[in-house]
């Protein structure tokens, strides 16, 4: 900045001012409110009773009880599930995806599409999917002579299903980074391999993986920031049940706030959830620096 | 060592041919350098020796075996390639070490092995480095390092030193020159640097479009090039060109232009028809400035003078025809001077005007 003058200076203030303002209004401000919720006692359902400062009340309640603990125990099941998913698959069909073969720019971006609909349309369609009578997975092990599935109603198979549609969803991501990442790779060390004569196995294990792992972090990363936050799909398939079943962090701090209208808590568990996340943005910064050094 | 030939080998492209019908026979031992322009199908040629590419006509053979449809692996050569092709998360070590790996040796002979192509090299202290902690002429050790720890047969090198400065190239120019003594592996060599091609190969394989222009060692299309591509390709500066009409003097056979018109040694003047229309070649070396009792000295003005310290080059003129001059640096004449200048009798080429043939 040493170069730009005092006017210049001023200038660049005034054009970041909306964006500034709008980020405030939207972010900041809301953020700041909900700290001075989380220490106080407010009901929603009765707004005229003064909303008392109760200290660290309400984060004793969230760590101490069970509902929360059992929706991060949730929350991390799903997200090691799907996450190893998306990944394992994400990078063999990007394998897949970036061979030069006929057609594979169509099959690419159909195979993308899931990426592009809204979570709560992906919640909707896979809804019709898993629904208990009428729904076409039921309807096709049926043909098969399989009993139905009770995919979305029983606690055993509820977060099962969550976690196939969200897969489902985001496995595009993980494919789309990785075939990205994976075309800008050199072709010479490929051909020095082939000449060389080592196997595909130990190529991908000893060339590719180890080439492709700062951008497998990121998405990683960027992956499970998403995954800690997961609602939408979550809401409108099951809403958090069967019971908890699948109550993820979200949907309890939902539930705490606009179902109990107890703000406070709400308040103080989005908090907690906003530390646990910070820590693994951290973690990924971290480990970003770690690899730009190594290399 | 093996050797290497090459019969009609033909490459497409779709419909576009890049390679049409390349005869090649290499020796055992020998040092062969693929030469020529961007897009002359040399770096192609290569590559379908490596195996990278399929061969779409014609015949490879290693070693007098057809290895048309052999994998790469099977067919006993190692490559170093343009960009290095370096692992760039693998230290120097690991690098030849998984180019051993296929080979399936113990631990001590790939230790062995490591550790004579690094005395060789002088790679010893880099072993424990990744390529992104070595200069450029390093990496390019480290790429031979790796080609050379699997004993190949043949030794592919695909325009390996257009990535280092000009006296880097020099440096490890002598380097590969000194290993090939050494080792006396067979070599194929791609470059479009003259340079590397004269001071490297025992034989120079001239290509222009996907065709071979010539075959011959150094010497021989420096001083006897086949065609009007070669004379201009090799040397620097390129061949001086005139066309000529060739006359029946008074003494002997007389070549003409608006120019200047200059008497022919007699040998070369035998193979000359009145009449015919010819290009008159005289590398720049072979211009001299003429002292007093030369006869036939042409004259010309002097346009340009570059001063190279030992030499200079002088750019001349007569009318519209401009020529270069490669004279002592202590010789050289002033600018917009008049000056008179003669070819050296043998150094003058004939070539028809036509086909561009060597006559």
């Amino acid at each position: 900045m040493g170069y730009v003058n005092r006017r210049n200076r001023t200038i660049a203030g005034v054009f970041l001012l909306p964006t500034a303002a709008v980020l405030f209004l939207t972010t900041i401000y809301p953020m700041l409110y909900a700290l001075y919720l989380s220490f106080r006692n407010y009901d929603l359902a009765k707004p005229f009773i003064p909303r008392i400062f109760v200290g660290l009340a309400n984060f004793q309640e969230v760590l101490t009880s069970g509902p929360f603990l059992h929706s991060m125990l949730i929350t991390f099941k799903l997200m090691g599930v799907t996450l190893f998913f998306q990944f394992v698959i994400g990078v063999g069909l990007a394998l897949l995806v970036t061979q030069r073969l006929p057609g594979m720019a169509a099959i690419r971006t159909l195979l993308l599409i899931p990426m592009m609909i809204s979570p709560v349309i992906v919640g909707l369609v896979w809804l019709f999917i898993y629904f208990p009578e009428l729904g076409y997975f039921n309807y096709f092990i049926g043909l098969i002579g399989i009993n139905p599935i009770p995919w979305i109603t029983s606690t055993q198979w509820a977060l099962t299903a969550i976690a196939i549609a969200d897969i489902w969803q985001w496995t595009p991501f993980v494919m789309m980074g990785t075939a990205a990442a994976l075309q800008s790779l050199s072709p010479e060390p490929y051909e020095a391999a082939r000449i060389d004569g080592n196997s595909n196995i130990d190529v991908f294990l000893h060339v590719t993986l180890p080439q492709l792992k700062p951008v497998l972090i990121s998405l990683l990363f960027l992956r499970a920031i998403d995954a800690f936050k997961i609602y939408d799909i979550i809401f409108v398939l099951t809403k958090g049940g069967p019971g908890d079943a699948t109550e993820t962090i979200a949907l309890y701090i939902y539930r705490q706030s606009f179902t109990f209208w107890r703000m406070g808590v709400g308040a103080a568990a989005s908090f907690v959830s906003l530390i646990i996340i910070s820590v693994l943005i951290t973690l990924f910064f971290k480990s970003m620096q770690k690899s730009a050094a190594a290399r | 060592m093996a050797s290497v030939s090459l019969t009609n080998v033909v490459k497409a492209f779709g419909a576009f041919k890049v390679v049409h019908g390349v005869d090649l026979d290499i020796a055992d031992g020998e040092f062969v350098v693929l030469l020529g322009p961007s897009g002359c199908g040399k770096t192609t040629t290569l590559r379908m020796v490596a195996g990278l590419e399929d061969v779409n006509g014609g015949e490879i053979r290693i070693a007098g075996e057809v290895i048309n449809d052999r994998a790469p692996k099977d067919r006993k050569i190692a490559m170093v390639f343009q960009n290095y092709a370096l692992y760039p998360h693998m230290t120097v070590r690991q690098n030849m070490e998984f180019a051993l790996k296929p080979q399936r040796l113990s631990k001590a002979e790939v230790d062995a092995k490591i550790a004579g192509v690094a005395a060789m090299l002088g790679l010893d202290v880099l072993l424990h480095r990744k390529p992104a902690q070595l200069s450029g002429g390093q990496r390019q050790r480290v790429a031979m390092g790796r080609a050379m720890v699997r004993t190949p047969e043949v030794f592919l090198f695909d325009e390996p030193l257009s990535n280092l400065d000009a006296k880097l190239r020099t440096q490890v120019r002598m380097e590969i020159a000194k290993l090939h003594k050494q080792l006396g592996t067979t070599v194929i060599y791609v470059t479009h640097d003259q340079v590397e091609a004269m001071t490297l190969a025992d034989k120079i394989v001239i290509m222009k479009d996907g065709h071979i222009e010539q075959i011959g060692s150094p010497e021989e299309v420096f001083a006897r090039p086949k065609n009007l591509f070669v004379a201009t390709f090799i040397g620097s500066p390129s061949m001086n060109l005139f066309r000529m009409t060739a006359e029946r003097g008074d003494t002997g056979t007389v070549l003409s232009s608006p120019a200047f018109s200059l008497l022919l040694p007699v040998e070369l003047g035998a193979k000359l028809k009145p009449g015919q229309a010819v290009t008159l070649g005289v590398r720049p070396s072979d211009v001299r400035l003429a002292q007093a009792g030369d006869a036939d000295a042409i004259e010309a003005r002097v346009e340009v003078v570059e001063y190279l310290g030992v030499e200079a080059l002088v750019d001349l003129r007569i009318g519209t025809q401009e020529f270069i001059a490669q004279i002592p640096a202590s010789e050289r004449p002033a600018l917009d001077q008049a000056v008179k200048v003669v070819f050296n009798p043998a150094g003058l080429h004939l070539f028809d005007s036509e086909s561009g043939q060597a006559l």
